[in-house]
């Protein structure tokens, strides 16, 4: 215990004490210089008759979907791909990874570029050459969302890709061998065979997805600042909007203390509604 | 608009007015070496010292900082890194961690002064004579109701209409001739987007600079965004519907506005420097980051004064001003301003100092001479624009229109309580009426002002 002393005291003074703080915050108005005044749920009272709450959480809540639909799979299936490579897997694991390392306000100014609505763009250009187009991407307020989706697919596609990888390679070959003798083509090998062994894996990621989703921030801020009418704010930018543009830290600390206790609630339900599955 | 403010106050001020005085003035010395001898030394911290990799403008801010001391020997200076940054201000502020003088862009003064957060200078600025030099327009900006001053302006600017020449004299038009009118802006870029293909006219639509910016046109069809006293939106009136209308009609019915909607200062300026926008609203130190970084063509720069619609309304104002810490005593507060007069207005007022500065500038490939509003009276900003004529690297005709009316326009201060909540609130409007053609003009302005009245009301 007296040796553990130092970790914990760390742990609390770093660790738990923003989160406690955050807590306090959240019940006062303060911008870090007047008297600190207590408002009690005054602050929650505010965000939550804020219609750009409503609108932020709408907009996570389809950004996450549509990440989970589009977002989710394709690393799966990458990894899939990339397993049944023989012999230079490296260089095509490599190539999956590539996009990660690239720091993500390069990507996302490059991809600005790509997403130039008019005719000449660089998607425009290309897709115009068969005919398709000219589309807005990131200056409409239907298509912003799927754009930032596919840049983010894109961005983050590699890590999972990565991990996957490492899950497949603790399939047991024997059992490949065994289906192929059998007479299994590849989709079956996959569903009876790969599939079950990365169920623990998916469901993992699946969570970590969905909690890594309804947190972006990066994406919107740079590539649209929340916009075309409001179509990309998520409740990450509107918390850091109140944090630093308005210097309303009561109701940024109020807005992140609702979204802690939504991603708490959704966890526990997910755990309890998996924990069959997993352990299968 | 802090951000732009900033980026202005670095445009106008850093390379080159840093460079303002880095061979002192002579008269300083001996007044500095007498007085020194006898009284206590102060010692006062200021900020905006550039970083270690900006080495050509640091080597330049020390070589002033050891000037000044030398000058004012019973003065020694602890210069730091600390920029004004609106994501940490509060929190430095907080902290204790602001030096004694700092530079901040035109919104804040006004809330400073209400939290407490800078120090009284009317005195002060009195006693040193500062106060009768400063041009009382732009003063105004950092002086409370009853004219105490807590602010000195250093740089300053209004928005103009920037264009770009050689789209003009593709599309049939005379460049020597900014439009003066909203409606004859319509025209223009009608014509240039038939003539040229490019957006004739784009407009900033993000990260609060679609409020800042429709806050601009606003007020050049004679409208308002809060009331005076800062406690409600005014936005919702006839002067603003009619400027969304005039966005809406080029959008949808001239066309003339291209297909992107999503603009802020970087993704303009680029796309105007590609040659891809025929005007746009900005102030004249755009040249720097249009012609400098983004490498548009110095003959295509064209900029006018701000078109008015119906009457002579007025343009919006920028710039930064010096602040200088609540707690500083009374001989700090001496030093301070003798640090601010030294490091940043001396040039206007000292022939040897601007003559430096303008070389420095030249010889650090900036533009030197670009036109701003003046922050000293106006016979003095002329007799400063005369000691730096040789050594001037912009083409000021493409600045004439511009300057011809400037001088006199009207300016109006951003919205004095909150503005930068009062933009972002404004953002979407300008954003939805760009983006969908059936937008309800009334109906955003007047949720956009339930908004906004919650907000000031908070």
């Amino acid at each position: 215990m007296l040796f553990a002393l130092p970790v914990l005291l760390v742990f609390l003074v770093f660790s738990w004490g923003p989160i406690v703080k955050g807590l306090v915050m959240s019940l006062q108005q303060t911008n870090l210089i007047d008297p600190v005044k207590w408002v009690g749920l005054e602050n929650f009272r505010y965000v939550l008759s804020d219609p750009a709450v409503g609108q932020a959480s709408l907009n996570t809540l389809w950004f996450t979907l549509l990440a989970l639909l589009f977002g989710f799979p394709v690393p799966l299936l990458l990894a899939m791909f990339l397993s049944e490579l023989r012999g230079r897997s490296w260089l095509y694991s490599t190539l999956a990874y590539l996009p990660v390392i690239t720091p993500p306000v390069v990507a996302i100014l490059l991809w600005r570029f790509f997403y130039d609505p008019s005719p000449g763009g660089m998607f425009n250009s290309i897709l115009g050459s068969v005919g398709l187009g000219p589309f807005l991407w990131l200056d409409s307020p239907s298509s912003a969302m799927p754009s930032i989706v596919l840049e983010a697919t894109w961005a983050g596609a590699g890590n999972a890709v990565i991990i996957y990888l490492a899950a497949l390679t603790s399939v047991r070959t024997d059992l490949y061998e065994a289906a192929e003798l059998d007479g299994a083509g590849v989709v079956r090998r996959v569903w009876h065979v790969m599939l079950p062994h990365l169920r623990s894996v998916l469901l993992l990621m699946l969570l970590l997805q969905i909690i890594g989703t309804m947190q972006l921030f990066t994406e919107p801020l740079l590539f649209t600042g929340g916009g075309p009418q409001g179509a990309t704010t998520t409740i990450l930018l509107l918390i850091y909007n109140y944090a630093f543009v308005n210097g309303d830290y009561g109701a940024a600390t109020a807005l992140s203390v609702l979204l802690a206790l939504a991603l708490a609630v959704v966890s526990a339900v997910f755990q309890l509604a998996t924990r069959g599955w997993s352990t299968e | 608009m802090n951000r732009f403010a900033i980026r202005c106050a670095a445009g106008l001020s850093v390379p080159f007015l840093l460079a303002a005085c880095s061979s002192a003035p002579s008269s300083g010395d001996a007044a500095g070496a007498g007085s020194g001898s006898g009284e206590q030394q102060v010692t006062i911290t200021v900020g905006d010292r550039p970083t270690s990799s900006d080495p050509a403008n640091r080597a330049q801010y020390d070589q002033k900082v050891a000037d000044f001391q030398k000058a004012n020997p019973d003065i020694k200076l602890n210069p730091v890194e600390t920029l004004w940054d609106p994501t940490t201000f509060q929190a430095q502020a907080a902290g204790g961690q602001l030096p004694d003088v700092l530079n901040v862009p035109f919104t804040e003064p006004q809330g400073l002064i209400a939290r407490k957060q800078v120090a009284d200078l009317t005195k002060v600025l009195k006693d040193d004579g500062l106060m009768t030099q400063l041009n009382p327009n732009v003063l105004k900006i950092g002086q409370d109701q009853s004219g105490n001053v807590y602010a000195v302006p250093t740089a300053a600017y209004s928005v103009g209409l920037v264009y770009n020449r050689d789209l003009f004299t593709k599309a049939g038009l005379d460049p020597n001739k900014p439009p003066a009118t909203w409606d004859e802006l319509r025209a223009y870029a009608k014509q240039i987007t038939q003539k040229t293909g490019q957006a004739g006219y784009a407009q900033m639509t993000t990260s609060n600079t679609g409020g800042w910016m429709f806050t601009t046109q606003s007020y050049a069809f004679g409208g308002s965004i809060e009331n005076e006293d800062g406690s409600k939106a005014s936005f919702d009136d006839a002067p603003s519907r009619a400027a969304l209308q005039a966005l809406h009609d080029m959008k949808w019915v001239d066309k003339s506005m291209g297909q992107a909607v999503l603009y802020d200062i970087d993704g303009i300026s680029k796309a105007f420097a590609a040659g891809k926008i025929g005007m746009y609203m900005s102030a004249p130190d755009a040249y720097r980051t249009l012609v400098t970084t983004n490498g548009l063509k110095a003959s295509a720069f064209g900029i006018g004064p701000m078109p008015q619609q119906s009457g002579d309304h007025g343009t919006l104002s920028g710039g930064s001003v010096q602040i200088v810490s609540p707690n500083a005593t009374d001989a700090e507060k001496a030093a301070a301003i003798k640090w601010i007069k030294f490091a940043y207005l001396n040039k206007y007022v000292n022939q040897d100092a601007a003559v430096t500065a303008a070389k420095n500038g030249v010889a650090a490939k900036q533009p030197v001479g670009v036109p701003g509003l003046p922050v000293v009276a106006a016979d003095q900003y002329s007799t400063y624009q005369d000691w730096i004529k040789p050594y001037v690297n912009v083409p000021l005709e493409n600045f004439a229109p511009y300057t011809k009316v400037a001088a006199d326009q009207k300016i109006i201060p951003e919205p004095p309580v909150k503005a930068q909540e009062v933009y972002a609130a404004l953002d979407p409007v300008v954003q939805t009426v760009l983006g969908s053609e059936k937008a309800d003009i009334s109906a955003l302005l007047t949720k956009a002002a339930g908004t906004v009245n919650a907000k000031l009301g908070r």
